[in-house]
């Protein structure tokens, strides 16, 4: 292995390479973009799939149960599962692993945890990175699981193919569902903990939402399982495989695609722009200036952006 | 003679001196100094401390003495639940069994016995208490070491191989497995002709303190309640002499739960099991009796007197109040406690000698129960040794017979201080318990995560206030001697003991008769798949040398086994 | 916001066999947490294995071993061993719990860098982490 680039080795399955890369994306290393540069157009061939939902809801224990019936089914299977990270010291206590752990000398399973380093939409930004090297490294699923509060679950649309919401019976829990906005996104429903009373209400609850939901090709399922038994896996397995199936057929898999990587390219661009005028704002007399006049209220935020804008060469 | 004067117009007298004081009396002091430190507050719960208390401060209470206070002997039991007091017969002073495999432990039981003592406690090693036999690989290094190794019927026996005449009270502590450790037990005294009404066995059986905070449990926790159920319901019926529950408090205490919380999350988890008992048909007056509660004090010597006298008025309040019961033996609280080891340092362990005692002053000012037990002052680091068991029984001696502290029926009553405190922490308790209540009772709370996470919370922030010196410890963070060194000892098996546990075990496999024994299991997992009692079926099982971890697995079949996640582990 | 690009160190917090303690894990992973660590915590009963492939593919720093049996002596050697063996011997490993002198000086022997006993500050290990980080 000495001598090979990190992407080979990725790429030949070396395990520690992998985890070493991701952590060198996390941390925005410059020998990180060279892999990704190569490893990314040997990507694109796992099914990424979403999990999100309430705390309490068992996503975690769900994820393990799922990682059973899919290794039972011979696929190998990548988990990011992603945790806020402390908004005041930025480090992060990251747990989720716990559940899974059966299945951590499983050479067909790999298993990262990531706190969300103070991204907004509480899905780090290296998740999608971390899924492109486990992708080229040849796991057939991706499993990307993150709490569905906040923001949370719009950064999970554009990261997943499939996406997956969780929720447990309960005191109007699946209400806090629909409340928070889950249920439109939704691509497979999942009711777990399925032996809780109120199960049987909160089910034809459900069920009645999806009804009144957006129609469209794909009919989206209400699935019942108690991941704490391992049962309601094998219907879930099918159902992701139905769903991925229904997205190459229909071509939506193509628009899904389009979509997912027009998302890292956009976030790029802002990112670098904004780079840019936090520099400027730092170094440069012009952008300083605008600032100033805004500061003064003599110009308007948004008439100064146009301005810098206009002078920086870019569009108006 | 003057008359009596109106009560309003006491108040009214008693308000004007106290404010006389604090003008003419109280001001210069504090101008020429103040006080010593900016705040006073109790050392687990926080509250303020008042800087003096007065009768005034009941009356804005509402204080009264027959209501709140009563006689010993009589509901709400305040002032204790013996009528006389310490004053007839002192609470019996117990000290640490010890450790080792079946055989070891079974000559130390006669050994103490022939001593003169007559109570033991038999513990079990993490395999034992975990659901594993000793040749898993999990058991690796742990046979024997926290207690002794019980695989089969034969250990128990080996273990219960003692004359059992001067024997009284047999306390087995097992929790997860505690049916499969019930049936070892009969099965063996079936087989030495002992009769089993002969003495007392208690069975902490405390399964969803282990959920909470111990963390030896197996099955889910719904199943672990089941379980437990099944053993407190197989004991009613047929061994009423035997005690199946105890709510071992203590350990909640030893998770750094201050008495409030401690409190709060004991009764609810023993309404929890009580509730569960009552739905087999039994009454409340029938099953609270077998209900006991173990409990630590801590250094804090108000936090502390007054948490037993709130135990025993809350219980009674309970048991009256929410489930009706009638009998002084449904009402009474059996309430075991001792000085708590939480305060106890590692540095300077001659200390703790002086902690013990306090602690233990408190325990009998208080009223700690019939039952009484010294930790040692060098527990931190060493192993028992003579002369630590020795200073242990003499700290309780020296409080029973010096002080003074038992020849009085709780005597701190009255005092404004101990009264407000007494209240204080009812009402906090009781307002906690609706919180509970709420989020649907003890098992809700521990499903979710919400008593391990409040405990999670008090652990970090102790650890805190004393790294940051705002909670006082002398020797740690006061009078610290910085070239202080401590070893540490711990109990060490030596590895043939496991390997022999190994061997015995195997030979006992190989002699059973494995069809019958198939058979046995197949009517455990009928019992744990529909809502028969597991008692007889796991008795039969037993009595055929099916193994604890065979037991156990049929078990983990039926019922899965329990990960908790980490919003429910608190980390 | 804390920058993403931000290099943090991430630590393993792992409890090996049946000792079910918690409470040092838990105020410690709270304490790195605070001092901007990422922390990953395994659960109970974990076998050396499993230790392992969790600290390689969390490509963590630090390995922290939580023992209140006697458990220590069997388990955590084999935790240095294994990472050793697997090619992830750089990684820095600590015990913490109940261990004797005696026992640490083996340990220590056996590759493991320190041992916190109980007692231990937490302002110290998070000092001997950020110490043993800027030496790399």
């Amino acid at each position: 292995m000495v001598g090979e680039s990190l992407a080979a080795r990725v790429l030949a399955g070396h395990v520690a390479s992998a985890a070493r890369l991701i952590r060198l994306l996390e941390d925005e290393r410059p020998e990180g973009r060279d892999a990704l540069h190569e490893l990314y157009p040997k990507s694109g061939r796992a099914h990424v799939v979403g999990v999100t939902g309430p705390p309490g809801a068992g996503k975690s224990t769900l994820v393990s149960a799922l990682i059973t019936a899919l290794r039972k089914a011979q696929k190998r299977v990548g988990v990011i599962a992603v945790d806020p990270s402390s908004p005041l010291s930025g480090g992060a206590l990251l747990g989720d692993r716990v559940r899974m752990q059966q299945h951590a000398t499983d050479a067909g399973v790999f298993i990262r945890s990531m706190a969300s380093r103070g991204h907004p939409g509480g899905l780090a930004r290296a998740a999608w990175e971390a899924g492109v090297v486990l992708d080229a490294m040849g796991f057939d699923l991706l499993l990307v699981e993150t709490v569905g509060v906040g923001q949370g679950e719009i950064d999970i649309l554009e990261l997943a193919q499939t996406t997956v919401v969780v929720c447990l019976p309960g005191a109007g829990d699946e209400v806090q569902a629909i409340k928070a906005g889950l249920l439109e996104i939704a691509d497979l429903l999942v009711l777990n903990k399925a032996d809780l009373p109120g199960a049987e209400q909160a089910q034809r609850h459900l069920e009645a939402m999806l009804r009144h939901g957006p129609a469209s090709g794909w009919p989206r399922p209400l699935l019942r399982t108690i991941a704490a038994r391992e049962e309601g896996t094998e219907a879930l397995v099918q159902a992701l495989a139905a769903h991925r199936a229904h997205l190459e057929a229909s071509g939506e898999l193509a628009l899904i695609e389009a979509r997912r990587a027009r998302r890292p390219f956009l976030a790029r661009v802002r990112e670098r722009v904004a780079d840019g005028l936090e520099a400027e704002l730092a170094n440069g007399p012009e952008a300083r200036a605008l600032l100033a006049q805004v500061e003064r209220r003599t110009l308007d935020p948004y008439t100064a952006a146009d301005r810098w804008l206009a002078r920086a060469g870019g569009p108006t | 003679m003057a008359e009596p004067k109106a009560p309003r117009d006491r108040a009214a007298e008693l308000r004007a001196a106290r404010e006389a004081w604090e003008r003419e009396t109280l001001a210069p002091a504090l101008a020429r100094e103040g006080e010593r430190q900016p705040r006073f507050e109790t050392q687990a719960l926080h509250w303020p401390v008042e800087r003096l208390a007065t009768p005034a401060d009941l009356e804005a209470v509402g204080f009264d003495y027959l209501r709140d206070v009563g006689f010993p002997g009589e509901y709400p039991y305040t002032r204790g639940t013996e009528p006389n007091g310490y004053r007839s017969r002192l609470w019996t002073m117990t000290q640490v069994t010890g450790f080792g495999t079946g055989g070891e432990w079974a000559r130390r039981a006669k050994f103490m016995l022939d001593q003169g003592l007559s109570g033991l406690i038999i513990e079990y090693d993490l395999p034992t208490t975990n659901g594993y036999d000793s040749d898993h690989p999990l058991a690796a290094g742990e046979v024997g070491r926290a207690g002794t190794a019980i695989d089969t019927l034969a250990d128990m026996e080996a273990a219960l191989d003692f004359p059992f005449e001067r024997l009284r009270h047999l306390t087995s502590v097992c929790n997860g497995p505690q049916p499969v450790n019930l049936a070892m037990i009969l099965a063996a005294l079936e087989k030495k002709g002992v009769d089993p009404a002969s003495f007392t066995l208690q069975m902490p059986n405390a399964i969803l303190i282990e959920y909470t905070c111990v963390g030896r449990y197996i099955f889910p926790p719904e199943h672990g309640l089941r379980i437990a159920t099944d053993v407190i319901e197989y004991v009613i019926r047929h061994h009423p002499n035997w005690l199946p529950i105890s709510v071992v408090s203590a350990q909640l205490y030893a998770a750094r739960a201050n008495p409030v919380q401690e409190l709060a999350f004991s009764f609810s988890i023993a309404m929890q099991y009580l509730d569960s008992v009552l739905a087999r048909g039994l009454t409340v007056d029938e099953v609270a009796p077998y209900f006991s509660f173990i409990t630590g004090v801590d250094m804090d010597f108000f936090e502390a007197v007054g948490k037993l006298r709130a135990y025993r008025k809350i219980w009674a309040r309970l048991m009256k109040e929410r489930y009706g019961a009638t009998t002084p033996e449904a009402l009474k609280l059996k309430l075991m406690a001792s000085p708590g080891t939480m305060s106890l340092t590692l540095q300077q362990p001659l200390n703790n000698i002086a902690r013990l005692a306090i602690q233990m002053l408190a325990c009998a000012l208080g009223g700690g129960g019939q039952v009484m037990t010294t930790p040692l002052h060098d527990e931190a680091h060493a192993l028992p040794s003579e002369e630590a068991i020795a200073v242990g029984a003499a700290i309780q001696q020296i409080v029973a017979f010096e002080s003074g502290a038992a020849d009085s029926i709780d005597p701190l009553a009255g005092s404004y201080r101990v009264e407000l405190m007494t209240r204080r922490i009812e009402a906090a308790v009781f307002a906690e318990i609706e919180k509970i209540d709420a989020m649907g009772g003890a098992l809700a709370a521990i499903k979710t995560g919400y008593f391990q996470r409040e405990l999670a919370r008090e652990q970090f922030e102790r650890n805190r206030a004393i790294e940051q010196g705002e909670r006082k410890l002398v020797g740690v963070n006061l009078g610290a001697r910085e070239d202080e060194k401590r070893g540490i000892e711990i109990f060490r098996l030596d590895s043939d003991s496991e390997r022999r546990q190994i061997e015995q075990l195997a030979r006992v496999k190989a002699r059973r008769d494995a069809g019958k024994v198939a058979a046995a299991l197949d009517q455990v997992r009928e019992a744990a798949e529909s809502d028969q009692n597991l008692v007889p079926p796991i008795l039969e099982a037993v009595k055929l040398y099916a193994t604890q971890g065979e037991i156990c697995d049929v078990l983990r079949e039926a019922f899965g086994t329990y990960t908790p996640d980490s919003l429910t582990t608190g980390v | 916001m804390p920058a993403g690009g931000e290099r943090r160190i991430r630590v393993l917090l792992a409890k090996l066999g049946l000792d079910s303690h918690t409470i040092g894990v838990t105020v410690i992973a709270r304490a790195l947490r605070d001092a901007g660590m990422e922390v990953i915590y395994s659960g109970l009963k974990q076998t050396p294995e499993m230790v392992v492939a969790t600290a390689i593919q969390e490509d963590v720093d630090v390995v922290g071993l939580s023992s209140l049996s006697a458990a220590h002596m069997t388990h955590f050697p084999r935790v240095v061993e294994l990472l050793r063996e697997q090619g992830a011997g750089d990684k820095l490993v600590l015990a913490g719990g109940v261990i004797p002198d005696e026992d640490a000086a083996v340990l220590r022997q056996a590759g493991v860098s320190r041992i916190f006993t109980m007692g231990a500050r937490t302002d110290d290990i998070v000092a001997y982490l950020r110490e043993w980080w800027a030496s790399r």
